[in-house]
């Protein structure tokens, strides 16, 4: 071994009480900095998954200005060769689905609520959503769900939120009479429905405002034919969709299509992962600096301790270079090893945490909610590899540069001063 | 900087000192150290003082000189100028006939690492270190090939009666072993000169003369120059030349010694 790294790493041995302290610190905030790290983006990504989940999408085509206007002046009219379109040129595709906007009022004897109607087809929209999926059911069955022959009543299905249901004093089986303004005509168009289902979501915008139909019913309702207001397309990994929202805004043309992402469809949920990512980040800068300053003090008087060592190897002839490399290479090791350790206790966590969730009902006694979507009582761990590859490499060149002072202050000892500093 | 050198490690009692006899005849007359007019001022304050007035010295090759004198009397500060760890405030100082007036923290360094051996008062050696690696040491920042440098410590601590010793670590030897040890990181690199201040002044009275005994074998069979301090009036009567100092003034030797009898 050279001189500079045996001197270095029999220094950290020789000092260990020191080292150790240093060590356990440096250590500790490593790995909880990587737990919380994986905690932090198993978080986002479960908001995000939610959110798109709840009546979003990754990726959105909607009829070029219907964010500007969602009236039904502004709907799909070619859906499905649109969506034919899309299945070929998007590998990452899983899902699909059609979906019909409608503005309307919803009554029940003396109420009257205005809501949003969703059409979806009941058997594409269960396997992505999960606004009126089994297990949001509080009561009754999901579109789905429903035999496609009517019942007895002949009235078609709606499912509506439990806060609605409430508000209209309605329940499972009771009649409610849906009305819509139908595209190029001032008359309401109206019909009655059958509440088939109660879903509960925990999210006030959807369980007092939303109704869920079949997209047929809600055509016939409208008068139209097989407009609809989006496809929605679901992606296999999230972090595509930025990517395949471009190559579709490219790919379709821009005057008739508008693709947008999720983030630009439901801003209020992305500023709310942002502000948390936000949130992480200071801690983040908080743990860099905890390192840093254990880093630099132990750095530094392990340096003024050694001021008659250093003093005697420049007296002998050692180079200044030399001693900033001794200096460094104590940084070094030692930053090496607590991010190894740190690293290593820090993934065992994340581990945990990735295959078996973090239960928030359990820790903190009650479902959080974030940007208006209700968080799943568990969720996991995740860790982006980069992400944590930069983490590391800046703890280790935080190290290495708040080395920079005390490496240069050893170097230019005077000798005569420091062979003689007790 | 070309330099009379020996072809091998320094052994006092190996056999053939052939190449060892030849260098110290080549070298005689040939001045390491020439000090002009050489003054050192400290200012620290707003508060001078004068720690050396216009020393005029000449150290010839192989010489075995101390400077002698009472405390304060500027002995560090004279060897500090002659190892070259200090530059003097005035005058001018020649190194193998070299004027270091204009030379740079950087040579001055390498002429240190290359030319010279330092035996402290106080041992300094690396406490991370062993007696083998801390003979190497200086050999090491010289850029000396591994295994050279290790056999020419390994040799030199045997000499020195260290050699059950190498593998110990500074805290695992006596004051004698490890200011032997000093010795011999100094001298194991065949330097032109060994500065040592104040050499015994942490040692008993016996282990003292044994040092003086080992550096005067050095001097001897070697041709090494050695410079060092003392006010021990036993470790300067060892010396071949006295050089005594008082006030930072060079006075006659006579003069300081019976000064020096009346302050011990």
């Amino acid at each position: 071994m050279k001189l500079e790294r045996k001197l270095a790493m029999r220094n950290l041995l020789r000092n260990r009480q020191r080292s150790l302290l240093t060590s356990i610190m440096i250590v500790a905030t490593v790995s909880l900095m990587i737990l919380f790290q994986g905690l932090s983006d198993g978080g986002h990504r479960a908001m995000v998954d939610i959110g798109i989940k709840m009546g979003l999408g990754h990726v959105l085509v909607y009829q070029q200005g219907y964010n500007d206007d969602p009236s039904l002046e502004h709907l799909l009219v070619d859906a499905t060769a649109t969506g034919q379109q899309l299945q070929q040129s998007v590998p990452e595709l899983t899902h699909m689905v059609r979906r019909l906007h409608l503005n309307g009022l919803i009554q029940a004897g003396a109420n009257g609520v205005p809501i949003t109607l969703s059409g979806v087809d009941p058997g594409l929209e269960v396997q992505v959503s999960r606004i009126a999926d089994r297990k949001s059911m509080m009561a009754g069955q999901t579109l789905a769900e429903l035999p496609r022959e009517r019942s007895g009543h002949g009235l078609p299905g709606i499912v509506i939120g439990e806060q609605l249901a409430r508000n209209l004093e309605v329940g499972l089986g009771d009649r409610v009479t849906v009305s819509v303004k139908p595209k190029g005509s001032s008359d309401l168009s109206r019909e009655a429905f059958l509440v088939t289902g109660i879903f509960k979501t925990g999210m006030q915008e959807l369980d007092a405002f939303w109704a869920e139909l079949d997209i047929a019913d809600a055509q016939r309702l409208a008068r139209l034919g097989q407009e609809v207001s989006v496809l929605a397309l679901y992606l296999d990994d999230v972090e595509k969709v930025g990517p395949v929202a471009a190559r579709l805004a490219s790919q379709l043309p821009a005057d008739k299509y508008e693709v947008l992402r999720w983030d630009q469809v439901a801003p209020e949920l992305h500023s709310a992962v942002m502000l948390d990512a936000a949130g992480m980040y200071l801690l983040m800068v908080i743990v860099f600096v905890v390192v840093a300053a254990a880093i630099l003090n132990t750095i530094l008087i392990s340096v003024m301790k050694r001021t008659r060592e250093f003093g005697v190897m420049l007296a002998l002839g050692a180079s200044p270079a030399l001693v900033v490399r001794v200096v460094f290479w104590e940084a070094l090791f030692l930053a090496l090893f607590c991010i190894a350790l740190g690293g290593a206790l820090g993934y065992a966590g994340h581990h945990h945490f990735a295959t078996e969730g973090l239960n928030f009902r359990e820790v903190f006694g009650t479902t959080l909610e974030a940007g208006g979507v209700l968080l799943p009582d568990r969720f996991f761990s995740f860790i982006y590899p980069g992400k944590l590859a930069f983490c590391l490499l800046f703890v280790l060149l935080l190290t290495l540069l708040v080395t920079i002072y005390p490496a240069i202050r050893a170097s230019r000892l005077a000798p005569v001063e420091a062979t003689r500093h007790g | 900087m070309a330099r009379p050198r020996a072809d091998k490690a320094v052994v006092p009692d190996a056999p053939g000192r052939a190449s060892s006899t030849k260098k110290a005849t080549t070298m005689a007359n040939t001045s390491v150290i020439r000090l002009e007019q050489v003054g050192k001022v400290f200012e620290q304050k707003k508060q001078r003082f004068q720690a050396l007035k216009q020393i005029d010295l000449t150290v010839e090759s192989s010489e075995f000189v101390v400077i002698a004198g009472p405390s304060g009397s500027g002995k560090t500060t004279l060897l500090n100028l002659i190892g070259l760890l200090d530059q003097p405030s005035s005058g001018k100082l020649f190194f193998n006939g070299r004027d270091l007036s204009q030379c740079s923290s950087t040579e001055l360094a390498q002429l240190r690492r290359d030319q010279i051996g330092f035996v402290f008062q106080a041992y300094n050696l690396m406490p991370v270190l062993t007696a083998l690696e801390n003979t190497e040491m200086v050999m090491e920042f010289r850029g000396m090939a591994a295994d050279k440098r290790r056999a020419a410590a390994r040799k030199t601590l045997t000499a020195l009666g260290l050699g059950e010793l190498m593998d110990r670590y500074p805290d695992q030897l006596s004051g004698g072993q490890q200011q032997r040890v000093a010795v011999a990181r100094a001298v194991a690199g065949e330097p032109m000169l060994v500065i040592a201040d104040e050499p015994t002044a942490n040692l008993d009275s016996r282990t003292a003369e044994s040092l003086m005994d080992l550096m005067s074998q050095l001097n001897r069979e070697h041709g090494i120059t050695f410079i060092f301090s003392s006010h021990d009036p036993r470790v300067i009567s060892r010396a071949k030349r006295v050089i005594s100092l008082c006030d930072g003034s060079i006075v006659a030797p006579v003069s300081l010694a019976v000064e020096f009898s009346h302050a011990v």
